[in-house]
């Protein structure tokens, strides 16, 4: 193999020549693939898909298939699926991560989604735009146009920065053939009122009578959000609770033996096999749908799938008081525009959307959230859904995650004070020892200096 | 093969050719030569290291600017005295303990079988060492549905065998990491494989025709031949096996996120996970450096260890 | 040399010659090897076949119609008929056509730059002799140890800086220096023969001259075994694309994979096609170049 030698020159330069070629033509594929086209955008760091609303959600299941048929109702009135680039990531931590990096790296979409209780921290960090009343009457909207409660939820200080579109309650769904058969129910078929701890131990043990296997099913396992909602909602009803979080996070403030008594409740219930104590998420759903519980509890959105088994009769009420007074464990979903450069298109463009999503608020209610934009509240469409008229009364006396930089929706808190419930639940963690591992771990981060200020 | 391949390095060469000393005439050439890949040697793995170490004295934020205020030893001290910390340290222990050895003995098994089968190597190389190559995001799927609970093709076979109702793998806690070692041994066992397949060529046909002379059965053979002479690659691949695992990072974030509550949660997943959620740099910064003080003196350990066999080969 | 990071495996040629039976034995000996052996080919085949399970169920999972894997394992099994249908879905979603997209760009860039610039030093490490030569071996012997994975937070910091986040540079640039790739490329050149280049010299042609027209044609072996390993390992890489890149449009296959949901939620089928869409060109890079890889990973024990 003898290599064959050019004659001497200056190779040096041609193969510089060479190599800059290359590279020219990777910025020319680059420049003829458009601007706006992810290449060039990868390269050159130009804006992706000029023209058109880029969304990023985290729905899935059910609210997911809702909120397509929205988006496709946008781009029918806007020119087609090219006014509209939408992308889903994985609910909780992953999805925020993804929005507060693009935002720091300048990449942004125009419009997201996010929890209240997470739009809070997200504003803090100077990732959000300021939601004024200027912008919002780009799209005839005032701040008047939604439920206070939750309006002021999304407000840090005097400033808006979310506009929100739900309340989203823990609630009750209750299988009928089986409420009926353990004669819990009334004469219209709804759920006769449960009302303290014996009622509700009552019931559960009439139903598990008729089942066979539990009273009631809940998520205890591969689950944080769910024990702590269930949890949060009866420890709300107590006379005394106070906040679990105070001073932003740099206090733990709950009120232990509190606390402990309303785990120990919990965890006689499954103790006592009135619900079950290792279930997940897809499998505390199947024992309701499948008559082998009475009783389930979840986020009203899992209406979308029980409604799709096929021939279950549900209803759903607020989750029941059993304690001093009605509450239960919710958060919003709401729309955030991140920190960005727009030009006066892309803001309206922006606006015009999320007023888009409220005007189909009514498809997004169908899905069991309950509205916050009061024109769908109040319309009588909405008064006239069952079940999701029911449990709307549930959004007034919703209790939010204490604010703090590791708190809100899938955040830290939930994961390690949920994670603790979940082993309550279960049977494998006595309530002190949870009360214990929760204090240590949320005490790391009450004494840290706190990131976003 | 004519040409000398990657695998055979030319001490003779090397060797035979007369010492020289530093020639200035070179020196321009050479550095010119090296510049474009210090650069990047420089830009992106020194400076990254030192903004690390600086990093992890400060309360740096991934939303604010420059440094942040001084914390001196307080991310260190945070760090060092946290349950999470350690627990994630112990996971990435735990993870090791699980994954090393089956590792090791199966991948030398199968190359040991491997070698003493004539025909069919195409076939064993597609079943062990493909998935290998395949990015863990596609691997993490593909388990995350066998291990899915009670209808994954797991839990149904685990029915054929009797096994009511069992527990679901990743959403258990003291069996999560089981399932990330499961899928682990599956994805990475063709390396070791491979590896052990290319020691295997290295003991001297006559060693095993001279046994088989003296009448020494295959398995003698085996015990007595293959394993001693396999050692040196063994303890590259024990330690190799080692420094990968104390790096693990996707499989626990595509298959439980660290979860049930942080019973899987790793080093590197407290790292990014305080960096990218928390938005803490500096806490970050400090778990890093500690992690990384621990990869390097095991990686020192390995170019000692190895150094020591050369001399003594 | 033992502190290349390259392994007592590297000294060995084609590993793919089975150790052949031994010769001049008695006929028992003989036939209680081939037996011995046979049972080997059994006991092999049997862990050979277990190792394909998942693929293959995956594959199967993924020519079900996502309304029968919904039901779980043993419907698929029960399940006999094919579909191509979630291979459509996927197809026609389009954001898999991004993802293959930065992947190829990311994967094909980073392997250029790094079989240059690192084939480049190794040359010099190998042939030149020059002021400060000790200290570079020394820095890419340590650079060799350090855990690029731990340094994700500095560099998406530096990154974040230089407002390159969210562009394939920022997965492309802190890849290149792979510091074996230098050991990996001087010693092979140790190994050549040095007639040619001294030829050369003589006929007046410089360093970078002799480099490119001597040396880079003698080793195409060794460039294509670590452009190979570098893509795949480019191509594989999820750490820090995962944080460094957060738009849907310009990710790379691994972080579409793990990030990027459909809005129709668990649609099992589907989810399967993706990863296996996914792999699909690893899997078409390994029957191209099988030997050269398999050589690769045993002459280096280069580990993602």
């Amino acid at each position: 193999m003898t290599p064959h030698l050019p004659p001497p020159g200056r190779p040096t330069r041609r193969s510089l020549l060479k190599g800059g070629l290359a590279l020219g033509g990777l910025g020319l594929a680059g420049a003829t693939a458009g601007c706006g086209s992810p290449l060039a955008a990868g390269i050159a760091g130009t804006q992706l898909a000029p023209g058109t609303v880029t969304f990023w959600n985290l729905f899935g299941g059910g609210d997911g298939a809702r909120l397509q048929l929205m988006l496709d109702e946008y781009a029918r009135q806007n020119g087609g699926p090219d006014s509209l680039q939408s992308a889903t990531f994985a609910w909780g931590n992953p999805y925020y991560t993804k929005v507060s990096l693009a935002t720091l790296g300048d990449k942004p979409p125009d419009v997201a989604v996010a929890h209240l209780t997470r739009a809070q921290n997200l504003a803090r960090a100077g990732l959000l735009t300021e939601i004024t009343d200027e912008m919002l009457a780009l799209v005839d909207l005032t701040p008047e146009d939604f439920t206070p409660k939750v309006w002021d939820a999304g407000k840090l200080g005097e400033r808006a920065y979310a506009v929100p579109l739900d309340t989203h309650p823990f609630v009750l769904f209750y299988n009928k053939g089986v409420c009926e058969q353990a004669g819990l129910l009334d004469g219209d078929g709804k759920l006769k009122p449960i009302r303290g701890t014996e009622q509700w131990e009552a019931a559960l043990t009439a139903a598990k009578e008729v089942t066979g296997a539990y009273g009631a099913s809940v998520a205890t396992v591969s689950e944080t959000a769910t024990p702590w909602r269930l949890f949060q909602s009866l420890y709300s009803q107590r006379s005394g609770n106070t906040p679990f979080l105070s001073g932003g996070g740099t206090e733990l403030t709950f009120d232990e033996p509190l606390v402990a008594d309303t785990l120990a409740y919990l965890q006689s219930l499954t103790a006592k096999g009135l619900m079950p104590t290792t279930t997940d998420y897809a499998g505390s759903q199947t024992l309701m749908f499948t008559g082998q519980a009475a009783f389930y509890m979840q986020g009203e959105w899992e209406i979308t799938t029980a409604q799709s088994v096929p021939d279950l009769e549900f209803g759903m009420v607020p989750i029941p008081q059993l304690y001093d007074s009605p509450a239960c464990q919710a958060d919003s979903h709401a729309f955030i525009l991140p920190r960005m450069e727009r030009d006066e298109d892309q803001l309206r463009r922006a606006m015009g959307f999320v007023r888009s999503m409220l005007d189909q608020g009514m498809t997004w209610a169908e899905g069991g959230h309950v509205p916050a934009y009061l024109p769908t509240l109040q319309d009588p469409a909405y008064a006239a859904l069952e079940p999701q008229s029911d449990y709307a009364p549930a959004a007034d006396y919703a209790v939010y995650d204490a604010p703090a930089w590791y708190s809100g929706s899938g955040s830290n808190f939930e994961t390690i004070v949920g994670a603790q419930i979940g082993l309550v639940l279960q049977g494998s963690a006595s309530p002190e020892e949870a009360i214990a591992s929760m204090r240590s771990q949320l005490q790391t981060y009450a004494e840290t200096a706190d990131p976003l200020s | 093969m004519s040409a000398p391949t990657i695998t055979e390095p030319g001490v003779a060469a090397t060797t035979a050719r007369a010492p020289r000393g530093v020639r200035s005439a070179e020196t321009r050439p050479a550095w010119l030569f090296i510049a474009p890949f210090a650069l990047f040697y420089v830009v992106f793995l020194i400076w990254p290291t030192a903004y690390m170490v600086i990093a992890s004295f400060f309360n740096t934020s991934v939303v604010q600017e420059g440094f942040g205020s001084w914390a001196g030893f307080g991310n260190y001290a945070e760090m060092l005295t946290r349950p999470e910390f350690w627990s994630a340290m112990w996971h990435t222990l735990q993870f090791t303990l699980y994954t090393v050895p089956p590792l090791v003995v199966l991948s030398f098994v199968f190359a040991v079988l491997a070698n003493r089968v004539q025909r069919g190597q195409w076939f064993f190389r597609l079943a062990f060492f493909v998935p290998f190559i395949l990015p863990s995001a596609a691997i993490a799927l593909i388990w995350n549905f066998i291990l899915s609970p009670s209808t994954g093709l797991l839990a149904v076979v685990q029915g054929w065998f009797g096994v009511e109702e069992p527990a679901p793998i990743l959403g258990t806690p003291a069996l999560a990491m089981v399932g990330i070692a499961l899928a682990t041994l599956w994805w990475t066992i063709g390396f070791n494989f491979i590896l052990y397949l290319a020691g295997l060529q290295d003991v001297p046909r006559e060693v095993y025709e001279a046994a088989a002379i003296d009448g020494a059965s295959p398995w003698q053979q085996i015990r007595w031949i293959t394993i001693p002479m396999l050692s040196r690659t063994t303890t590259l691949v024990i330690l190799l096996q080692i420094i990968a695992s104390l790096k693990i990072f996707d499989q626990v974030y595509l298959m439980t996120a660290g979860g049930p509550g942080i019973s899987t949660q790793v080093a590197l997943g407290l790292v990014t996970t305080s960096a990218f959620t928390d938005f803490r740099v500096g806490a970050a910064s400090a778990a890093s450096v500690l992690l990384f003080i621990v990869i390097v003196a095991i990686a020192v350990a390995r170019q000692l260890i190895d150094r020591a066999q050369e001399r003594r080969a | 040399m033992a502190t290349t990071g390259t392994s007592s495996a590297s000294r060995r040629a084609g590993i793919t010659a089975a150790a052949p039976p031994p010769r001049r034995v008695g006929e028992a000996a003989k036939n209680s090897t081939r037996t011995f052996n046979v049972v080997c080919g059994v006991v092999l085949g049997i862990f050979a076949v277990l190792w394909l399970i998942p693929s293959l169920w995956a594959i199967k999972t993924s020519l079900t119609p996502n309304s029968v894997s919904a039901v779980g394992a043993e419907e698929i099994l029960r399940h006999a008929g094919l579909t191509l249908d979630p291979y459509v879905t996927i197809l026609q979603g389009g954001s898999i056509w991004n993802w293959y997209l930065a992947s190829f760009f990311t994967a094909t860039v980073t392997t250029a730059l790094t079989v240059a610039l690192a084939s480049m030093a190794g040359y010099a490490l190998s042939r030149l002799q020059f002021r400060g030569r000790a200290v570079v071996f020394v820095l890419m012997l340590a650079g060799v140890m350090i855990p690029n994975q731990v340094l994700v937070v500095p560099i998406f910091q530096m990154l974040d800086a230089v407002h390159l986040l969210n562009t394939y540079w920022a997965v492309i640039l802190p890849q290149v220096p792979y510091v074996i790739a230098v050991f990996v490329f001087k010693q092979f050149f140790d190994g050549l023969p040095r007639e040619l280049e001294e030829a050369a010299r003589i006929d007046g042609a410089g360093f970078w001259r002799v480099y490119r027209s001597v040396i880079l044609p003698l080793s195409k072996p060794v460039i294509s075994a670590m452009a190979i390993l570098t893509f795949v390992n480019v191509w594989n890489n999820l750490l820090l694309p995962l944080f460094v890149v957060s738009n849907p449009e310009l990710m790379t296959i691994p972080v579409g994979l793990a990030t990027v949901q459909g809005s129709f939620g668990q649609r099992v089928s589907d989810i399967q096609a993706s990863a296996i869409l996914g792999a699909l060109p690893l899997v078409v890079l390994f029957f191209l170049f099988q030997r050269r890889i398999v050589e690769g990973v045993a002459g280096t024990g280069l580990k993602g």
